[in-house]
């Protein structure tokens, strides 16, 4: 068993002496007086004003107390009123003081001392420079007065007590389903992602970044992070969002950071900017990847140091905001292609949170497609269902591996509404889901080989050069990036792709040759692989 | 090495006396012993401090080993090594009973080789417990009579809640006991009624005198205050002693706050008139404090009224340890206890 020291501060009033002192109640000497309570050493801090109390209340001690080591650490308080002293003074004695705690049970006894250095007692109790539980005497009833009084043990620790656990548990399921925004979803990774972004979003303000493919649900949980923080009063501005694929060219830099009157033509009033309405807010900017360079360098200021120059303005603006931001696409591939700010990354790579699409998730469908249903009822004002057989079509058909969803809830949440517009009646029936699993099928089909091609490409090269190329030469592009990644070298990989015209050559160059082709692109054998 | 002797704590009285009394045993006839369900039935079952203090001080004076010796523990293992004599100093907490703990180690260092001079700190007058005038001048005559060769000297009555008592006793080591009978209840030779206050106002033990004098018709020069002033803790109690020709009684009220001194006097009162209309030598204390002497000494026997829970405990005990015979004889309110050797 662990050998229990209490630290505690001499009560000049409570521990006070004289010759009546036998007779009254004395917190400190009192602790030496429990038959069920063995100190093994007690440090007793003390006003260095008191030094004889102190030595009267050990010699006591010893007395009631044969089994006790008591030690005296007196300190010089001018004013043990003085929070910020106490604070100071005790804050000092905790980091000196040799904690053995595979050895020894710390006690820290708070019913004597000000108040001040009570609650200086308890602060650092909870902050773990005390590594101990509080320990609270009260006194005997009046009809046993000679009695030592009981103790309390108080440990701050709160998971240790079962009734507040679960009251922690409700309060954080209920967390957890403003986050879901009260879908009962069923997706293991899913659920253990919404339990680490519960505790993030309650004791972090730092950045957050989402991942995802398009349509998994960034925007919305972007906004529910913010209810959630706004709930427990965690932030008092607003929610502002922002899709930064929208913030092309000169008007980017104004929108987010505001302009003063006349910084360009047509500034004819001031405008604050995005960055400012987020003050004491959430900024949440989706598609981060695709903001220009000086705007991730002002956006960097920004998150760092809370200022930021609005365009045409001489002083930097303030705004303290906490920042949440979107990507469809690796961030580490912009920023190795320089794109993308290294220490701008750097910055919103803290908490990274994957959100997967809806084809990794797919136990989820059904109850996304009632809250769906649900939303749509309570959009139009009309009940929709589905008939049974319908539903079980549906599901089949949504759940089955062979479904891309390539558009995750987007395609869901189209689907649901295309099928809730034609239901006749509010019933959705066999005949509007077949027509839709065919419209889905039709869409997936398309997209496929293009929205494969799509994503090798801005993978490599960013959406903005993307979307510069042919559709003849991105299809090209696209299955020569594929060849190249079977590969182990360039030159393989030209044989591979040359592989018949090279027949034909007495000196095939197939390295050069496609060396020379992926140049044409900006790109070298590093990029593609 | 004998083999261990294993007790259960929660029989009989089932307290702290079950353990002193099988580890002075354990000590002095170097037995192994395991005592469980420590003080099991009690409201906060378990070790308490002063039993603490009490088995730690007798494996000091044996160099033996204990396991279990914390707050709570409910089993205690003690194996004893060989009993030395010299020097020693116990302290009991919390004020508690510093002469339960002469009246635990005195029997090792009773029967050991050499002399012991011991220190004890403490409560001296306790609730529950005997105050130091019954062992000086009820318990010690007894056993000086039947070859114990022990002296003790107060130098400071302590009691709750300050204690602070201390006393000494000084030991001779390699005792033989004698077996000696005290059967018969010979004529009361002297009486005295002392008032004990520390630290309090004088006038309480003249109250208390004043009404010992009104109940029991005793006279001026029998009674006798003691009043001590100084920076000690307070505490009162009232003593009456009768003695015959060879065994005392005292009996003993602690005075406490809400106690007016006049009840103290007539609790006092009522406890030594019983005795002496019981008509037998030991009274019901001396009597549960005399069955490890005279099992010790192997014979011998005492006349008292029914034995109490904390005598008929010390005989279980005793049984366990030693090859001896208990012998019961109840004749009216009197009862014989008659020790024979196996």
């Amino acid at each position: 068993m662990k050998s229990t020291v209490v630290i505690g501060i001499l009560g000049n009033q409570l521990d006070r002496g004289g010759g009546e002192r036998w007779k009254r109640w004395r917190p400190t000497i009192d602790l030496g007086r429990h038959e069920d309570f063995l100190i093994e050493r007690l440090e007793l801090l003390h006003n260095a004003s008191d030094g004889a109390l102190a030595t009267q209340v050990r010699q006591d001690m010893l007395q009631v107390s044969p089994e006790t080591t008591v030690n005296l650490h007196p300190i010089p308080w001018n004013d043990p009123w003085d929070f910020e002293e106490v604070y100071g003074s005790l804050h000092d004695f905790a980091r000196s003081y040799k904690f053995d705690t595979a050895r020894e049970d710390y006690l820290v006894h708070i019913t004597t001392g000000t108040h001040v250095a009570q609650i200086c007692l308890f602060l650092l109790s909870e902050s773990r420079h005390f590594p101990a539980r509080l320990l609270q005497a009260t006194p005997p009833k009046r009809r046993n007065r000679s009695e030592p009084g009981t103790l309390v043990q108080i440990d701050l620790d709160l998971s240790r007590y079962d009734k507040l656990a679960s009251r922690f548990r409700e309060e954080q399921s209920a967390s957890y389903s403003v986050l879901k925004s009260g879908i009962a979803t069923k997706n293991q990774a899913f659920n253990a992602m919404i339990e680490q972004i519960e505790r993030v979003a309650l004791r972090s303000t730092e950045a957050v970044l989402l991942m995802g493919p398009t349509g998994a649900g960034k925007s919305q949980l972007a906004r529910r992070i913010y209810d959630l923080r706004r709930s427990r009063e965690l932030v008092k501005g607003d929610f502002v969002a922002v899709n930064c694929a929208t913030l092309k060219g000169a008007s980017a830099m104004s929108t987010l950071f505001g302009h003063v009157k006349g910084a360009y033509t047509g500034a004819t009033k001031d405008r604050p900017g995005l960055m400012r309405a987020a003050h004491k807010g959430v900024l949440f900017l989706d598609e981060i990847g695709e903001l220009g360079l000086d705007e991730q360098a002002m956006l960097l200021r920004a998150v760092e140091d809370g200022v930021f120059h609005p365009v045409g303005a001489d002083s930097v603006a303030k705004s303290d905001f906490q920042l949440l931001a979107g990507t469809n696409r690796d961030l580490r591939d912009s920023v190795r292609r320089g794109e993308f700010r290294e220490d701008l990354y750097a910055r919103i790579n803290l908490w990274t949170f994957t959100l997967p699409g809806l084809a990794d998730r797919r136990e989820d469908i059904e109850p996304n497609l009632d809250y769906e249903l649900g939303k749509w009822t309570k959009k139009t004002g009309h009940a929709v269902a589905f008939n049974q057989e319908a539903r079980r079509d549906f599901l089949a058909f949504a759940t089955n591996p062979k479904s891309p969803w390539h558009g995750n809830f987007r395609d869901l949440n189209a689907a649901m509404t295309r099928m809730a517009t034609m239901a006749p009646g509010g019933r959705i029936n066999r005949d509007v889901v077949s027509e839709e699993l065919a419209r889905l099928r039709r869409a997936w089909a398309t997209s496929t080989p293009t929205s494969n091609a799509e994503q090798v490409l801005t993978a490599v090269l960013g959406e903005s050069e993307t979307s510069k190329l042919d559709r003849f030469d991105r299809v090209q592009l696209a299955d020569a990036i594929v060849a190249c990644r079977t590969c182990k070298t360039l030159s393989a990989a030209g044989r591979l792709l040359f592989s018949e015209s090279r027949k034909k050559k007495a000196k095939p160059n197939d390295a050069d040759r496609l060396r020379k082709y992926l140049a044409r692109f900006g790109l070298d054998w590093e990029h593609v692989q | 090495m004998s083999e261990e002797l294993h007790i259960d704590g929660s029989e009989g009285e089932g307290g702290g006396q079950i353990l002193r009394t099988s580890f002075a045993l354990a000590a002095h006839l170097g037995r192994p012993l395991r005592v469980s369900k420590i003080r099991a039935g009690r409201p906060k079952p378990g070790l308490r401090r002063q039993h603490l203090t009490c088995v730690r001080a007798v494996a000091e004076l044996c160099d033996g080993t204990l396991h279990g010796d914390e707050i709570d523990s409910s089993e205690v293992f003690f194996e004893p090594g060989t009993v030395k004599s010299g020097e020693y100093h116990f302290s009991v907490g919390t004020a508690g009973s510093a002469c339960l703990v002469f009246q635990t180690v005195l029997w090792p260092l009773l029967f050991a080789e050499g002399d012991s001079r011991v220190v004890f700190e403490g409560g001296t007058h306790n609730p529950f417990a005997p105050p130091f005038d019954f062992i000086e001048r009820a318990f010690l005559p007894i056993i000086k009579r039947m070859g114990a060769k022990v002296s003790l000297s107060l130098e400071r009555a302590g009691f709750m809640p300050a204690g602070g008592g201390r006393f000494v006793a000084e030991i001779e080591g390699g005792c033989t006991l004698r077996p000696t009978d005290l059967c018969e209840a010979k004529p009361i030779v002297s009486r005295r009624a002392t008032a004990l206050v520390a630290n309090l106002p004088g006038t309480i033990a003249i109250r208390e005198l004043r009404e010992v004098r009104n109940l029991l018709h005793w006279k001026n020069e029998e009674c006798l205050p003691r009043v001590t002033q100084d920076d000690g803790g307070p505490g009162n109690v009232l003593l009456l002693e009768v003695a015959r020709e060879d065994v005392s009684e005292i009996a003993s009220v602690i005075g406490i706050r809400s106690l007016p001194a006049e009840d103290v006097a007539a609790i006092g009162a009522k406890a030594i008139n019983k005795y002496l209309s019981d008509n037998v030598p030991v009274g019901a204390c001396l009597a549960d404090q005399l069955v490890v002497p005279f099992a010790l000494a192997g014979g011998g026997s005492y006349t008292t009224t029914a034995p109490s829970e904390h005598t008929t405990t010390n005989i279980d005990v005793v049984g366990r340890f030693c090859a001896i015979e208990i012998t019961q004889t109840v004749q009216g309110n009197a009862t014989t206890m008659s020790f024979a050797s196996l």
